[in-house]
């Protein structure tokens, strides 16, 4: 081959592949690049219609960065926000997992029915609920604690997580839990030892789903928690930085990019598996 | 934006995450109990008074009333807490506390004094407290606009005035004077707009677009609802005139961004260097202030190009109105005395004097003598600020103010009618038919069978 064929073939990706892939990239990827930009300049400068809005023109400034750590909460938020959403993804899939299982596998009088109804109760929007649940909260003595927050994020959680789960058991091919079941598993140990280890991509990709929305989640965070140290970071960053007409950019796109960090390391780390669990099931 | 005191011995609950951890433990259990129960657990017995309050433009202003409640609290040995929350989050918040009956004892209401009428039912009356802090300041500025179907179902707290703010140093380009009518503002807006500095007035969903629209019409002698508090009144030969004038502010003075503006909008305009003026509260002129602003191009700081003129006269009137926030105590709640108390005490004249000074006098109380509080003169900007209070009304005058008031409002139904005309929209008669029968459905459908 020649050295002009062999260029081509090794550059052919770039064409192919990694240039109609950027301008993808570069779309998902400028709102935390313009968020990282903006949370660096001076308000002077976010002020000048001269100055170009995509890069810092006027030298690098933490002071946003300061004013959350300094002036807010903002870090008893973060880790507020973490500790619900992991609390609350981790009841979701247990629950997720308990739920799609028997409506996967055994069959049962309206186990159909209950799939639709389970799915159909994932789509009754917050807005519409958070009215009932508040009364909900208050006679369970959790109103402004977090502990109202992790009882009723599992309301959206877990109709998501059962659904998505049901779907990824279903991809398990039913010959090897009966074979456990041959050898004297019972069904809660085929779930345990056989299921899950091969559904572990479906639990993770449910897990990642339930802790993105938990950790986005903003209108129970907003109703049912009230005191300031106890804010999730979505409400105390709102609630702090937005002060009548005056809104502090600054610190509302350092409060962003910080928030946007667990859940960034939390894909990164988990991508094959997110993509696995969702893509099961799609080829048969 | 302070962050609170952690000293101090009043301060909401503790934070800590062992304590979370810790009752992670037991909390299953727990909840089976309380769920079989029914009812939320016995907690500590000592009186706890809870405060849901707007973070202030002037995070100083949240700071002095949380120092207010701090102190109330340890004359009178009660456990005291002030949430504060985004002015625009209050509205779900409250629609939460009433229909779970529980949440914060005492709580903004507004803007507007809408609330009175539609959580009527849900707030203590307030009648004595009033009586109680009205001789002490010199009386209420206008009492019958803020008592509702005879009551006082909340003390009206404090507004931000709506003075025009304008750039001096454009102005003398232009060869102009401080402007003092909308007509003085049309022709320096047109200039302005020749040399890139337009006029900034809201036309789209926003509260200074309620403001600002509703302060014209009443200028041209126009309203939009009667004394009577049922009769629309938007169809007349006054409104048609304010919305030409609007019209001609519109593609004369003004770019068309004017209609996608939320309320930070002008004050991002001013503080850029691009508009010439914007009627607004001193918000614009403090942030420019505090951020070190420098007018474009140059190293001059824009804050002292700023000036603040009253708000324009028109042919028939002078008048504007603003967000009125109120103060209310829930029905529901279990220390009414107590919240009436503390509420004696933030009015007495001293902490309100304190009060307002801590806000540089962005948060002007509905209190004569207040209205004649040191900080207006301590800086040139705020002298127009008593003058403009002094003509500000509730936004349904001459009606009265009514949950079906609130509503028109909240739907931008006044904006809305001025742009669709001012665009092109519609015709002015189409646009004022419309706006008719938004408000008279609005009005029939929130009439109270008595």
């Amino acid at each position: 081959m020649s050295s002009l064929g062999r260029w081509a073939r090794r550059s052919r990706p770039v064409f192919t592949v990694y240039m109609p892939t950027m301008r993808f990239v570069f779309f998902a990827l400028f709102p935390l690049y313009f968020m990282l930009v903006t949370s660096f300049k001076t308000n002077a400068e976010m002020y000048d219609v001269n100055s170009v809005p995509f890069w810092i023109g006027r030298g690098v400034t933490f002071g946003h960065y300061e004013l959350l750590s300094k002036e807010t909460y903002f870090w008893s938020w973060f880790v507020n926000s973490l500790m619900v959403s992991v609390a609350a993804s981790l009841i979701s899939v247990v629950l997720g997992v308990l739920a799609a299982y028997p409506l996967a596998r055994l069959k049962f009088p309206g186990a159909e029915s209950f799939g639709v109804a389970i799915f159909i109760t994932y789509l009754v929007p917050p807005s519409l609920l958070f009215l009932p649940l508040s009364t909900v909260v208050n006679r369970l003595g959790l109103s402004d604690s977090l502990w109202a927050l992790v009882v009723t994020y599992p309301t959206f959680l877990v109709p998501f997580c059962t659904w998505l789960l049901m779907g990824y058991f279903r991809t398990v091919p039913k010959e090897i839990e009966e074979c456990a079941m041959l050898d004297g598993c019972n069904r809660l140990q085929t779930l345990i030892r056989i299921l899950l280890p091969v559904a572990v991509p479906g639990v993770i990709c449910a897990a990642l789903f339930a802790f993105t929305l938990s950790w986005n989640e903003f209108l129970y965070a907003l109703v049912f928690v009230s005191p300031a140290e106890l804010k999730t970071l979505t409400v105390g960053v709102f609630s702090e930085l937005i002060r009548g007409d005056v809104y502090y950019w600054g610190g509302l796109m350092a409060g962003a990019c910080v928030g946007s960090f667990p859940i960034v390391i939390a894909y990164v780390f988990f991508l094959d598996y997110y993509v696995s669990g969702l893509t099961a099931g799609a080829v048969k | 934006m302070a962050k609170p005191s952690t000293e101090t011995t009043f301060d909401s609950r503790p934070v800590s995450r062992r304590h979370f951890l810790g009752a992670a433990a037991g909390g299953a259990a727990g909840l089976t109990g309380i769920l079989a129960a029914g009812r939320a657990p016995a907690t500590a017995q000592a009186k706890e008074l809870t405060f849901l309050t707007v973070a202030s433009f002037v995070p100083a202003t949240d700071t002095e009333l949380k120092r207010q409640l701090d102190e109330w609290g340890a004359k009178n040995k009660v456990k005291v807490r002030l949430d504060i929350i985004a002015h625009l989050q209050l509205v779900t918040k409250k629609a939460a506390e009433v229909q779970s009956r529980s949440g914060h004892d005492l709580t903004a209401l507004g803007p507007g004094l809408g609330d009175a009428d539609l959580y009527f039912d849900h707030l203590a009356d307030l009648n004595d407290v009033a009586t109680d802090v009205a001789p002490k300041n010199g009386g209420w500025l206008n009492e019958n606009d803020y008592l509702i179907r005879g009551k006082w179902k909340l003390l009206p707290w404090w507004m931000p005035p709506f003075p025009m703010a304008v750039r001096t140093d454009l102005l003398e380009q232009l060869g102009e004077k401080n402007p003092d009518t909308w007509e003085d503002w049309l022709r320096i807006g047109k200039k302005g707009k020749a040399i890139g500095h337009p006029l900034g007035i809201a036309l789209g969903h926003s509260a200074d677009a309620n403001v600002t629209l509703l302060s014209i019409l009443w200028s041209y002698g126009g309203s939009y609802v009667s004394k009577d508090g049922s009769t629309i009144t938007i169809n007349s030969k006054q409104t048609r005139q304010a919305m030409d004038f609007v019209k001609r502010l519109y593609t004369e003075a003004m770019d068309p961004e004017v209609l996608a503006w939320d309320d930070a909008s002008n004050n991002r305009c001013l503080n850029a260097g691009k508009c010439i003026g914007i009627h607004n509260p001193i918000s614009a002129y403090e942030s420019a202030k505090k951020d070190k602003v420098t007018v474009p191009g140059k190293t001059q700081q824009i804050a002292e190009v700023i000036d603040h003129v009253n708000t324009p006269k028109g042919p028939v009137d002078r008048k504007a109105t603003t967000g009125y926030w109120c103060v209310g105590v829930w029905n529901f709640s279990k220390n009414v005395e107590l919240a009436k108390d503390f509420l004696r005490y933030h009015f007495q004249p001293e902490n309100q004097a304190r009060w307002v000074e801590a806000g540089h006098g962005f948060n002007m109380p509905f209190l004569a003598n207040l209205t004649k509080h040191p900080v207006y003169k301590s800086d040139k900007q705020y002298r127009f600020i008593p003058e403009v209070a002094k003509v500000t009304v509730p936004p349904s005058w001459p009606g009265p103010t009514t949950a079906a008031s609130q509503q028109v409002l909240d739907l931008y139904i006044i904006p809305d009618m001025f742009a669709q005309y001012a665009t092109g929209k519609m015709t002015v008669d189409q646009a004022i038919a419309w706006g008719e029968k938004e408000m008279q459905e609005i009005y029939a459908g929130r009439r109270r069978k008595t």
